[in-house]
């Protein structure tokens, strides 16, 4: 295999998705010399092809994972592959974890504490939401931060006939808060409510790297190279030091990339992995893993999705994929009963269309034939949907590891996810699935239904934490160890809250991206 | 297809309908040409059981070429398929669909004693209720259930999931950039 030499940059960056690409973007910005290296290939607006079937071609190609435990199954699906990452797909709702998300050991004796608190990145959830361009109303159920730049987007059909399930429950149901313009903002376009966003918005209303990072990115000198998978980091004989990374170019031959600072933006799984893959006779258990926690703290949200079928039209196909309406009432409640533990959010009338994973077909996975075709074509005007996002306590049993009898097609031992419900967090699932379909019949649906319960997200992994003794980083993702390696992305999360994390994924990135600058010459040698 | 065809003619005005039924028609010839040539992947055989089988699921996927969207997915680059499959399960995704078929129609043979194409209508339907209970007496590997699952959103995504999927179904489709071809 030839060996390929690159000159030395001062930033190398594995991954280009929105931690990737946003890291990429304020470091090139601040006039350091970055290259991203991505697995997958170069993406152009022109492919986000407005189909459910098309755009599968966005998803994630790279290598397999092993997954078991009964809250797995979001490993290929979370995942994007090529410019952008997943953030060519995501939804973009948009929240903030909650002050006491920071502290649940310390406050209930379980799960883990985050070396930070919510005040310590209030002003970077401020700076993220201007940065990717925020709509959304105050709710008096979320924690506190500046106003959103951009109004909400208007409440739909289909909210509004599930907000009359709300109120009967006495439930406040807000605009939801998205990265979607509601007007044009930033020189992009306002959003159309089409419900394409599952397969990309070319028109960039809703934020998304190929028109928000890249161009800041590309403006500031970085280089990205594409069909660039890495395969490891390289240290100095000390262990102390990363000298650079080691990728697999699209020919398959190996390069060698020296950088000054090492980051790891891959997402949840792959950070782990390359820490793992990283291993050195100095780092033995995988680059940074004295405490012996890297891999474990593995999370998701536990969803459960409420279906019904409404008298009055309902236009499902409109509005945004992610949600129009959104209910934070009760967030904060983390023991809503004896035996149950966690905070949850329902996130409501997400667009959808007839076919794939989230589309009206797929919610009746038990119709065929006359039944099915009956079904949609009430479904098509009537159908109405809500989501429910769930916390799961971070406990050491759920992982990453290696699994060194299997190799990917790069040659390298494969990754084996481990994720079971914890019961108290099950209990608490079901509840919501009970409130759910209470409020889908207060609601007035002529049928109302839950499908299964399914993870949604992948975080921790990498965590962060005060102490080297039972962390990876610190709380700027900055390994213990190894001082000029860093990790973005939601595997730093010691919990995950019960909210979808890329506004806490972003406005960690910036923080450290203010750390990096700050501290530039002590981390440039 | 004559119960949907039907539906459509009273939801939709009428030049639209005629613009739809022309591509139904050009979509059929497609399909038609589709069985004649043949597949990369899948055997012809494999394919007319897969093709049947889809068939019972959602009414017309056999037409509007289910099985050739799964051969052609099968058989280019992993990364450019259009399988929803490739979220769920994406090593040998051909192993998995080869293996179901071989499923369907041991189950076929064990059941009622003849290949699924030979069966009557209410018995391939039978089969496809038993797969929805998890109830097959031989069929195992891989879990007919999942395989139900996957081949449905096959056949939902070809019928369904076009542009004249959405037309049929009275959906405006509000593309930003149109599918240069239905799949
Ligand atoms: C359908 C969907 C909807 C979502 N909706 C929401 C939402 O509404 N709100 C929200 O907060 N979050 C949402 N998310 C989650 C959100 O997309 C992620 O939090 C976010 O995109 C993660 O960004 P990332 O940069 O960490 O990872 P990714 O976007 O996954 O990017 C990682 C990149 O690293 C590359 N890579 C991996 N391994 C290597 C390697 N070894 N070498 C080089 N490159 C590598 C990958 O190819 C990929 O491009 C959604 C996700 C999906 C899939
Ligand atoms: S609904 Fe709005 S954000 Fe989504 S793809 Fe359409 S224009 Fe873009």
């Amino acid at each position: 295999m030839t060996k390929i030499s690159h000159e030395k940059v001062e930033v190398v960056i594995a991954g280009s998705g929105i931690a990737g690409s946003t890291m990429a973007a304020e470091l090139g910005e601040a006039g350091f010399s970055v290259v991203v290296l991505e697995a997958g290939p170069e993406r152009k607006l022109s492919e986000m092809i407005s189909s459910q079937i098309w755009s599968r071609r966005l998803r994630w190609a790279g290598p397999e994972v092993q997954e078991t435990g009964d809250l797995v199954g979001a490993a290929n699906f979370a995942m994007g592959w090529g410019t952008g990452g997943a953030g060519l797909h995501w939804y973009a709702n948009w929240y903030r974890l909650h002050p006491d998300d920071f502290h649940v050991r310390s406050k209930y004796g379980r799960s883990l504490d985050w070396p930070i608190s919510y005040d310590d990145l209030r002003p970077w959830y401020d700076h993220a939401q201007a940065y990717f361009g925020v709509s959304g109303d105050y709710d008096p159920n979320a924690p506190t931060g500046a106003p959103y730049p951009m109004p909400a987007i208007p409440i739909s059909d289909q909210s509004a006939a599930i907000k009359k399930g709300f109120d009967a429950e006495g439930l406040t149901l807000s605009l939801n808060t998205l990265a979607v313009n509601s007007i044009s903002y930033d020189g992009r376009a306002g959003c159309l409510l089409d419900g394409w966003c599952d397969a990309g918005c070319p028109i960039g209303a809703l934020a998304n790297p190929l028109v928000l990072q890249w161009p800041r990115a590309q403006k500031a000198g970085v280089e990205l190279r594409h069909n660039a998978y890495v395969a490891r980091f390289e240290t100095d004989p000390s262990g102390s030091r990363a000298t650079g990374v080691v990728y697999i170019d699209e020919n398959g031959n190996e390069n060698v990339q020296p950088a000054d600072i090492v980051i790891s933006a891959c997402h949840t799984i792959w950070n782990a992995r390359l820490l793992l893959l990283s291993s050195t006779d100095k780092h033995p258990d995988g680059l940074g893993n004295r405490s012996g926690t890297l891999g474990q703290y593995f999370t998701s949200h536990a969803l459960t999705t409420i279906h019904g079928l409404f008298e009055r039209e309902t236009e499902p196909h409109t509005g945004v994929t992610g949600a129009n309406t959104l209910c934070l009432e009760d967030y904060d409640n983390k023991l809503p009963a004896k035996d149950a533990f966690g905070s949850r959010a329902w996130l409501v009338g997400q667009a959808a269309k007839p076919n794939d994973l989230l589309g009206t077909a797929l919610a009746k996975p038990e119709l065929f034939g006359d039944a099915l075709d009956d079904y949609l074509r009430k479904a098509s005007s009537h159908y109405g949907n809500m989501t429910v996002l769930c916390e799961e306590d971070s406990i050491a049993e759920n992982r990453i590891v290696l699994d060194h009898s299997k190799n990917d097609r790069f040659g390298l031992p494969q990754a084996h996810v481990t994720n079971s419900l914890p019961q108290a967090n099950v209990v608490r699932s079901e509840m919501a699935k009970s409130e759910g379909l209470r409020i889908f019949k207060a609601a007035g649906t002529s049928e109302a239904w839950a499908g299964p319960r399914n993870p949604m997200h992948m975080i921790g992994g990498t965590i962060m934490g005060n102490d080297p003794s039972s962390s990876v980083t610190n709380s700027f993702g900055q390994l213990h160890e190894v001082k000029n390696v860093f990790i973005a992305g939601a595997s730093l999360f010691p919990t995950p809250g019960a909210i979808n994390p890329t506004a806490t994924l972003a406005a960690l990135v910036f923080r450290t991206a203010d750390h990096i600058r700050t501290n530039r010459s002590s981390l440039l040698p | 297809m004559m119960r949907r065809r039907r539906f459509v003619t009273r939801m939709i005005s009428a030049p639209f309908w005629t613009s739809i039924f022309a591509r139904g028609l050009s979509e059929k010839a497609e399909a038609k040409t589709v069985e004649q040539t043949s597949y990369k992947r899948l055997t012809h055989s494999d394919a007319d059981v897969l093709a049947a089988w889809c068939d019972v699921i959602v009414s017309g996927a056999r037409p509007a070429g289910v099985a050739n969207f799964i051969d052609q997915s099968l058989s280019g680059d992993p990364a450019s398929s259009l399988l929803l499959l490739r979220y769920l399960k994406a090593s040998d995704m051909a192993d998995f669909y080869r293996k179901g078929i071989i499923g369907i129609e041991t189950e076929s043979h064990h059941r009622f004693g003849v290949p699924f194409l030979q069966l009557a209508q209410h018995q391939q339907k039978e089969m496809i209720e038993a797969a929805v209970a998890s109830n097959m007496q031989v069929w195992h590997d891989p879990d007919p259930n999942f395989f139900y699952f996957i081949s449905r959103s096959d056949a939902v995504d070809v019928v369904y999931g076009t542009e004249a999927g959405f037309a049929d179904l009275g959906i405006p489709y509000l593309a930003h950039i149109p599918p240069p071809k239905p799949w």
